[in-house]
């Protein structure tokens, strides 16, 4: 392997796998790789339903009271008409949170990409617990059934916003929701029992199955990302699972967990979620920020800029989340002299982001930027969470967030960096696709799809800031009945506009993808001329992913190293020693 | 392809060839060992011993608040029967003993030593819970139920999970006595034993834990 | 942006304010600093036949520098805020007006102690949604809830407080302008959130006098409000 382009001359596929049946292969499958794809298609036909229910939402938003077209089907008591009912209102957007965060973003990218890039990029044959791997992906599809099937049942779906505030969400009278909410517990305890076995498979196979030479520091960031983020998950999750068991019992059993009248105490609930949900959030953007560290490195050709700050900060993350969750809570009655405490804890936490953030940018500096597809969602997604991390610096300051808290304020920032993810989504998969389904994704239509969601996506989420501003309140189904609002009234309009072009937007991708799927250009093995070890594997990787054990050599961003010719250096190529000589001047 | 065999293959590493560039650019690969020092099996039951710690860590933190901002606790006339909470402590206790000598054995390969060690422990689990369940039966009918304001509930909820973890322990370890009698354990193939004995270990550690904060003063 | 923001009405408003807007001269100048230079390097440094990347891994000393800047920015913002915070949640200044604010699914029940100044007596009287004060003077809130969370909310006072049932919450604001001001409950309720809403009525001497005198006609005669907190 020591000509260039060598690697991506192989097309043998040297392991011989026994054949598989069609159900061992496409449905049961142990195979890291089938596992990947699977959650892969399972986020993507959640995100098409979570993004039916923003565009209703929408709909009502900017034109209240009016009738949302296409949606006379819906039955009473949720919509009349096509008219909506504002408990239905509030029960899209607790569903729609629900299915973007649990089973959008973190399927997609801790289940499909995690699965699917971890053994790759490590160099490793499979998982370490394969069969564990196919019963963790069996485990969120039911959940998933469950949490769409709530709306069917008497009553609804939850409607208590997807932070599931007790009282409200504790007993069935408070929002005339009954199983429908029981049905979300139970759906997020058996999808959190999913993302275990998939944490502890991921921390271990990052622990143990690393192939020869690739050290700690030479691992690419994204598995560092992935690597962080299951500790996260390992330990954040347990935490939902106590608090929702405890809200199950308030609701079943008769228990007063969360129940004055009993006892019991509101803020305990705001407490234990938060204190899982501020991780939970880093869960849902450190891989992201992990795709982006590949993406900005390899299509800049050039190392990415200080690796181990980059590594350092994330860990420092995943330790500062667990001490800021009461930043959500400074007005929720909890002791004020607290805030304070959480406000600097806040503070503190925008410093790794901030070393993230300039550390893409050193990257770029002095670079070789090839403009393609992925290299364009991910500077998207750089300049989403920009905006987005500098909104959140406004709420983490107390007294600010006393006035824009629960407002569109929030909102704002919180789709700038939950929904910027999506950014990191398109890039990942624009970047890996031909290493997934062995087949290019058309670059065009890529680039196009990129503009066009550029564009809408800040349409639709840089005004929210002004309502915000304004004091427009969250979870409002119609603000128009509020005199201070009305005079705000046309940037709704302005942003469902936008929000519906966004929507629209989407239909370039979902053509470009199965049109690519079907009938894309072959891909090579290393089309992005990259240097982490999944390139080196053939397009798509057989059962055991490597034609050979790949033996690795240096860290994972030599680009336009010195030693060779091209302006990229695999890990796992072997110099002979002239490279090392001609190195040394 | 066998799992893991990616890194179980042979592999010469090259030494010397190349000099290192500063920081990142490369050189050899350091010398890894091919073996991990903690097994996968191991390795992925300490995430789940911590995930554990972390559902306790919640149900526990709930509780001391409770318990924190509580003027009578447990509440006015009721006490727990700490008595017989003790015996049971050393019911577990012992069982952890047992399951040690269980342990030894299959590292000895002593199969029937194993097998019988392991049934005692798992008697021993049993007892436990059905004390336990004896003890519950006690408090239903003194009137503590789970819907008995917040200390009925903090009390069930964490004694229950417990309770639970302990017959999750009992199940997977008749499945494990199961699989010693079919002579299925050996010094070299003992893997499945060692983990369950090491969830056994956390599910009675903590034991201790819960019982000193729920039971004692 | 900013400009949106609702008129203030408030002693803590301005406060609040001159640190959103010391927050958006802060965030904006960083967001520009980003923006312009990663626009400048996607352009400058972008592929050109001929070209090779610079070929290096950080440099050490400019890290370090962004990592202390925005620490140092960080921190001058935490102390910067904390006196305002406290200010706001933390020291109620005495005051002789107080009111008991306590929310239900999906209405604000005010209830004014009357001239004796106390709650729980007969000249208690309770009001739906409409909550008069005289002009320019502090008032204590009492905050409760009869069922689930509520927010109570004075955009105009930049004052947010969550009402949480089980507990009495101690707040404060004080209006220095006579006006007409809405009260949007801010965090979900049911349902009924949207569109659960009173109005603060915001009175001049004579105004907030003669209301007083038309809601507790028997003291009237006596010495009116102002000897509330002396009796
Ligand atoms: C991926 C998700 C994600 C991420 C990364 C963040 C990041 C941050 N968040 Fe966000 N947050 C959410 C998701 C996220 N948040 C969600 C979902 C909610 C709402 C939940 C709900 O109520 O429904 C929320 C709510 C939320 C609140 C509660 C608001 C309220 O309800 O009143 C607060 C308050 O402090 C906050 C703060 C922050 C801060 C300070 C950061 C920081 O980590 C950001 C740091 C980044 C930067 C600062 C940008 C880059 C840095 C520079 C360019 C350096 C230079 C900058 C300066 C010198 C200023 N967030
Ligand atoms: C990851 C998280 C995420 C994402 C991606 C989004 C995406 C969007 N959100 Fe969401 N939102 C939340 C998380 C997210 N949101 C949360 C946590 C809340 C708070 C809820 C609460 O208060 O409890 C919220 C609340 C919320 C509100 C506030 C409701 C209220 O308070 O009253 C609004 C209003 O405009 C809104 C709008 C949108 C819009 C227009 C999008 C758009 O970006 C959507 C665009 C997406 C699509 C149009 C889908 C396109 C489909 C494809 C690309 C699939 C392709 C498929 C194949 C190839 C098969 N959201
Ligand atoms: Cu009351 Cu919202
Ligand atoms: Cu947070």
């Amino acid at each position: 392997m020591s000509e260039a382009g060598a690697v991506a001359a192989h097309d043998t596929h040297a392991a011989h796998h026994e054949e598989l049946g069609f159900i061992r292969t496409y449905i049961f499958s142990t195979d890291h790789k089938m596992i990947g794809r699977q959650f892969l298609f399972m986020s993507l036909v959640m995100l098409v339903f979570g993004g039916l229910m923003a565009m209703m939402m929408r709909w009502e938003l900017a034109w209240p009271e009016s009738q949302v077209p296409f949606t006379q089907w819906i039955p009473e008591p949720y919509m009349y008409d096509g008219h909506m009912d504002p408990a239905f209102y509030n029960s899209l957007f607790t569903m729609h949170a629900t299915l973007m965060i649990f089973f959008v973003v973190m399927p997609f990218m801790v289940g499909g990409f995690g699965n699917f890039l971890i053994p790759l990029m490590i160099g490793a044959g499979d998982m370490a617990f394969p069969t564990l791997n196919m019963i963790s992906f069996w485990t969120a599809v039911p959940a998933a059934i469950l949490i769409l099937y709530s709306f069917f049942v008497p009553g609804g779906a939850a409607a208590g916003g997807w932070t599931m505030y007790v009282p409200l969400s504790a007993k069935a009278q408070y929002t005339g929701v009954d199983w429908g909410v029981n049905l979300w517990i139970i759906s997020l305890i058996i999808l959190g029992v999913s993302s275990l076995m998939g944490a502890i498979n991921y921390i271990t196979t990052v622990v143990n199955m690393r192939a020869p030479g690739m050290s700690w520091f030479r691992m690419p960031l994204m598995i560092w990302s992935l690597f962080v983020t299951a500790v996260l998950l390992l330990l954040a999750l347990p935490v939902l699972t106590a608090a929702l068991a405890m809200l199950l019992f308030d609701r079943t059993m008769g228990t007063s967990f969360f129940l004055p009248e009993g006892g019991g105490e509101p803020l305990l609930w705001q407490h234990m979620f938060w204190f899982f949900g501020h991780p939970e959030v880093y869960i849902l953007v450190l891989p992201a920020m992990g795709v982006t560290s590949e993406i900005l490195s390899t299509f800049s050709r050039k190392p990415i800029f200080g690796y181990r700050a980059m590594a350092f900060s994330m860990i420092g993350l995943a330790f500062l989340s667990w001490i800021v969750w009461g930043h959500h809570m400074f007005v929720s009655g909890m002791n004020p002299a607290l805030g304070t405490a959480f406000m600097i804890s806040t503070m503190v936490i925008a410093v790794p982001s901030a070393i993230k953030t300039f550390n893409w940018l050193g990257t770029l500096w002095g670079g070789d930027i090839h403009f393609t597809s992925p290299m364009l969602f991910a500077l998207g997604f750089v300049s989403n969470f920009v905006i987005g991390g500098l909104s959140g610096i406004y709420m983490a300051s107390t007294p600010v967030d006393i006035f824009i808290h629960d407002t569109y304020f929030i909102v704002a920032h919180f789709h700038y960096v939950v929904a910027g993810i999506i950014f990191g989504m398109f890039a990942a998969l624009y970047y890996w696709f031909p290493k997934i389904f062995g087949r290019m994704m058309n670059e065009t239509l890529g680039k196009i799809h990129f503009a066009l969601t550029y564009i809408f996506f800040n349409g639709a989420f840089f005004p929210m800031h002004f309502l915000g501003v304004a004091g427009h309140m969250r979870r409002i189904y119609n603000p128009m009945q509020y005199e201070f609002l009305q005079p705000m009234q046309w940037w709704n309009v302005f942003i469902t506009m936008s929000a519906f072009c966004l929507f629209v937007s989407q239909f370039v991708f979902i053509f470009n993808f199965f049109w690519s799927l079907v009938a894309g250009k072959k891909a090579e093995r290393n089309p992005w001329q990259a240097n982490t070890l999944e390139w080196t594997a053939p397009s798509p990787p057989g059962h055991g992913n490597f034609d050979v054990t790949p033996t690795v050599y240096r860290g994972p961003y030599e680009y336009s190293s010195p030693l060779v010719k091209e302006d990229w250096l695999p890990q796992d190529r072997r110099l002979g020693p002239e490279a090392a000589v001609a190195g040394h001047h | 392809m066998p799992r893991g065999a990616a890194v179980q293959q042979r592999i010469d590493y090259p030494t010397g060839q190349e000099t290192p560039v500063p920081s990142f650019g490369g050189g050899p690969p350091p010398p890894s060992s091919l073996r991990p020092p903690v097994s996968n099996a191991r390795l992925g039951m300490l995430m789940l011993i911590g995930a554990e710690t972390m559902l306790f860590t919640g149900l526990t933190g709930a509780y001391v608040m409770f318990r924190l901002g509580s003027v009578a606790w447990p509440s006015a006339h009721l006490y727990l029967p700490v008595g017989v909470t003790w015996i049971n402590t050393f019911v577990l206790l012992f069982s952890c003993y047992t399951m040690r000598g269980a342990l030894k054995a299959v590292r000895a390969d002593n199969q029937q030593g194993l097998v019988k060690r392991l049934s005692i422990t798992g008697l021993l689990g049993t007892a436990f819970l059905s004390i336990q369940g004896y003890e519950w039966s006690q408090l239903i009918r003194d009137g503590l139920t789970i819907s008995t304001g917040v200390y009925g509930a903090t009390f069930y909820t964490l004694i229950g999970c417990h309770a639970l973890h302990v017959f999750a322990a009992v199940i997977w370890l008749l499945v494990v006595i199961w699989l010693a009698r079919r002579g299925k354990f050996s010094v070299h193939n003992r893997v499945g034993v060692e983990i369950c004995g090491m969830y056994w270990y956390y599910v009675g550690a903590l034991w201790i834990v819960l019982f000193t904060l729920v039971y004692l003063n | 942006m900013l400009r949106w923001l609702p008129e203030d009405v408030s002693p803590y408003g301005p406060g609040i304010d001159a640190l959103f807007y010391f927050i958006y001269y802060i965030t904006a100048a960083a967001f520009i600093l980003v923006t312009v230079l990663m626009i400048w390097f996607l352009f400058k440094y972008r592929h050109q036949e001929g070209r090779r990347a610079v070929y290096s891994h950080g440099n050490t000393t400019l890290e370090l520098v962004w990592t202390v800047i925005p620490a140092l920015v960080f921190i001058s913002l935490g102390f910067a805020s904390r006196s305002k915070w406290d200010e706001i949640k933390i020291h109620i200044p005495d005051t002789d007006t107080v009111i008991q604010v306590t929310a239900k699914q999906f209405n604000w029940e005010i209830v004014y102690p009357g001239p004796d100044g106390k709650f729980n007596t007969e000249d208690d009287k309770q009001i739906d949604n409409d909550i008069h004060v005289p002009v320019g003077k502090p008032i204590r809130v009492i905050l409760k809830s009869r069922d689930v969370i509520h927010g109570f909310f004075l955009p105009n006072l930049r004052f947010k407080q969550d009402a949480v049932p089980g507990r009495e919450i101690n707040a404060w604001f004080q209006a220095n302008k006579p006006g007409k001001y809405e009260i949007p409950c801010s965090q979900l309720c049911g349902f009924g959130h949207s569109g659960m809403k009173g109005w603060l009525y915001v009175d001049g001497p004579e105004e907030y006098k003669k209301w007083y005198d038309a809601q507790w006609p028997q003291a009237a005669t006596a010495q009116g409000p102002a000897a509330e907190a002396h009796s």
